[in-house]
Formats: C-alpha cells, structure tokens, sequence
C-alpha cells in the first residue's frame, strides 16, 4: 500500500542569530531533505536576514520584531495556509537535533499524541541547563501539573511538533513573551493529547537565552500569572488525558 | 454643601470638557466608539455639579463623609474605569498589528516566489 505523502514544515524562529543560523540549516538540509523548513527572521537586527537571502534558505521575512510568540505563530499561520499536517518547531540556535525529528513525528503519525514534545530531562542526557533553571523550569512544570493535572517535565523546552489541528488552534491563539509553558496549557485546554519525548539537547551554538538571569524573576513571575489566567480563560473545561 | 464660587468653576470646567470632546470629534481626533465613556463621564460630572444635592445623597449611600472626597473618589473612578478602557484597546490592536505583520511576512514570500517564477 503506497502510503500518502505527508507535508512536515519545520519552523525555525530567528532573532539575531546569523552566527548559527547557516549552520542549523546545512545541517538539517543535509539529514533530511524530505521536510521543508522555514526560518521566520523576526526583524533581526543582525545579518541573519542577508544569510538566508544570499544562501537561499526558504524564509518568512517580519518587517517588525514581534518577539519569539509571534515569530512561532507566524510560522503556524504559515503552515495553516499552506495545509501541511505536521508543524515542527526548533530553536535557530543549534540547541535541538534534528536527528530525534522521527522520534518526535512517530507518535504523530500513529495518532497517540497531538503535541509532542522534545524533553531533555526524560533520560537526563545532553545538555541539562543549570542549577537555577532547573529548579525555576520544576517550579513550571508543578504548577503545570496543579491547574491541569498534566505532568510534563521540559516545559520550557521550545523544541515541538504538533499536528494539523494544534496547527490551526495555534495559528489563531499562541501566547506572546514567553510562550512554551503557556502553549502546553492552551493544548490541554483544548483537549491535545500532550506527549513527551526523550531528546539531547547541546549547549547553544551562539548567542544568548532569551531569558537572562536579570529577567528570571519577571520571567517566573510573568509565566506563573501568565499559566494561571490561561487555566482561568478557559473556564471550567476539564482537562484532556 | 459645595460652595457656590466651587460651583461656578466646576460648571466652567465641565463646560471646557464638552467643547473640548466635540473639538476633537470634529476633528475627526477621536473615534465615537471610545468616546461614550468620556460623554458618560462629563453627562454625570455634570449633573452632580449642577445638582448638588444628588451628588450629596450618592456620597451618603456610599458612606463618604466628605463632599469634596466623593467628589474627588467619583472623578478618580471615572479616570480609572477609561484608562483599563485604554488598556484594553491597546492590547486588542496589538494582537491586530501582530497579525498584520504575520500577513505580511507571509505576503512578502508569495511575491519574492512568484517574481523567482517569472524570471
């Protein structure tokens, strides 16, 4: 039985990051060539935008820097318009492998999940941040677990993939600052079947977090009321499995 | 009871209000949908200002001993009520720009791809 061709976009938001942004995608074009990619620059104010023309990278160009919420969504959007089934997102920095991508689709595919995402604390290999975030990143994800009775170690992990319908819920409605621990609560809200995956992450290729140790305090702040009113907003719907 | 001099000038000062609000909407500086808070806002300064003894039973009910304090708290609220007003504008046109810039970004690769074709 020919089995029907299924349309995977991987979405790679970009701000600034024209020391690793090349290599991400050599790399990536080199292991698969099956799945189409699409940098979102987010109104960088580096090169990144130059490399992608010169090097002919299929990108979306932001005249406006929307931060990394809206450059995600742009992609979603993206993928919505352009009926793909699969929507993948991976950070621009070389953090996440593309080499877990199948390990990632396969649960798609098989319809046990409707979001899947890339956790580096399920087998504690690669990369595991520090001490403090750890601990900041636990914080989350309890209280990911108390409003939706969800448990989901790597909330903050921005390495995804969701399907047709979480692409469509995400293209209307994706939170903006901070958007991974808040976008795993939208999912459940919504009845998505959220699962886990073991993957290695690296220690960046380049740049910064977004989130430095001066913001980790309006970061937490911001996430926890951030989750809350997200498990406010939808009222009283219960929780998926 | 407020004094009547106070009287004379708050009935100026939310005379200068009016004119200013229609100015602008004359001007076309304004919408109308976000004006109704600030007619209903003068349409009651006024009424306490031009009948005082109303104003002095709302401050009585709501337990106010002061004259001029409720009229100072009731000026507060209305100034509080319009600007989550503004707020709340504010962010429905962010989501809005968002879009837009979403749109156009997505706009700009369908062109920069059909002007590669026709080369």
């Amino acid at each position: 039985m020919e089995e029907k061709k299924i349309k995977v976009l991987i979405i790679i938001p970009a701000y600034n990051e024209s020391e690793s942004i090349e290599g991400v995608v050599r790399h990536l074009t080199s292991r698969t060539s099956k799945y189409d990619y699409l940098i979102v620059n987010d109104g960088s104010t580096d090169h990144t935008l130059r490399i992608c023309k010169e090097a002919g990278f299929s990108y979306l160009d932001l005249p406006i820097n929307l931060g990394i919420g809206g450059a995600v969504q742009a992609g979603y959007v993206y993928a919505h318009k352009n009926a793909y089934d699969i929507a993948v997102q991976m950070d621009g920095d070389g953090q996440h492998d593309i080499a877990y991508l199948e390990d990632m689709l396969r649960p798609i595919l098989s319809d046990e999940a409707d979001i899947v995402i890339g956790s580096r604390f399920l087998k504690k290999e690669g990369f595991q941040s520090s001490h403090t975030r750890r601990i900041g990143i636990g914080i989350l994800s309890f209280l990911i677990r108390l409003t939706t009775g969800k448990r989901i170690m790597d909330v903050t992990s921005g390495f995804r993939a969701v399907n047709r319908r979480f692409i469509e819920i995400y293209a209307k409605d994706y939170p903006t600052d901070y958007p991974e621990p808040e976008a795993i609560v939208t999912a459940i809200m919504h009845r998505g079947r959220v699962m886990e995956v073991p993957v290695r992450m690296r220690a960046r290729e380049s740049g910064t977090s977004s989130i430095t140790m001066r913001k980790s305090v309006y970061y937490m702040i911001k996430v926890t009321l951030a989750i809350l009113i997200c498990r406010l907003s939808y009222g009283f719907r219960r929780a998926g499995r | 009871m407020i004094p009547s001099t106070l009287r004379i000038t708050l009935i100026l000062a939310v005379l200068c209000y009016f004119i200013i609000i229609l100015y602008f909407l004359k001007n076309k500086a304004l919408n109308l949908k976000y004006t109704f808070l600030w007619l209903l806002a003068g349409i009651v300064m006024g009424l306490l200002v031009i009948f005082p003894k109303l104003l002095v039973r709302i401050i009585r009910i709501l337990g106010i001993t002061s004259n001029m304090n409720g009229l100072f708290i009731i000026c507060i609220a209305f100034v509080l009520m319009i600007l989550m007003s503004l707020t709340s504008i504010v962010s429905r046109q962010n989501g809005k720009i968002r879009s837009l810039i979403q749109e156009i970004g997505i706009l700009e690769k369908r062109i920069r791809e059909l002007e590669e074709k026709k080369d």
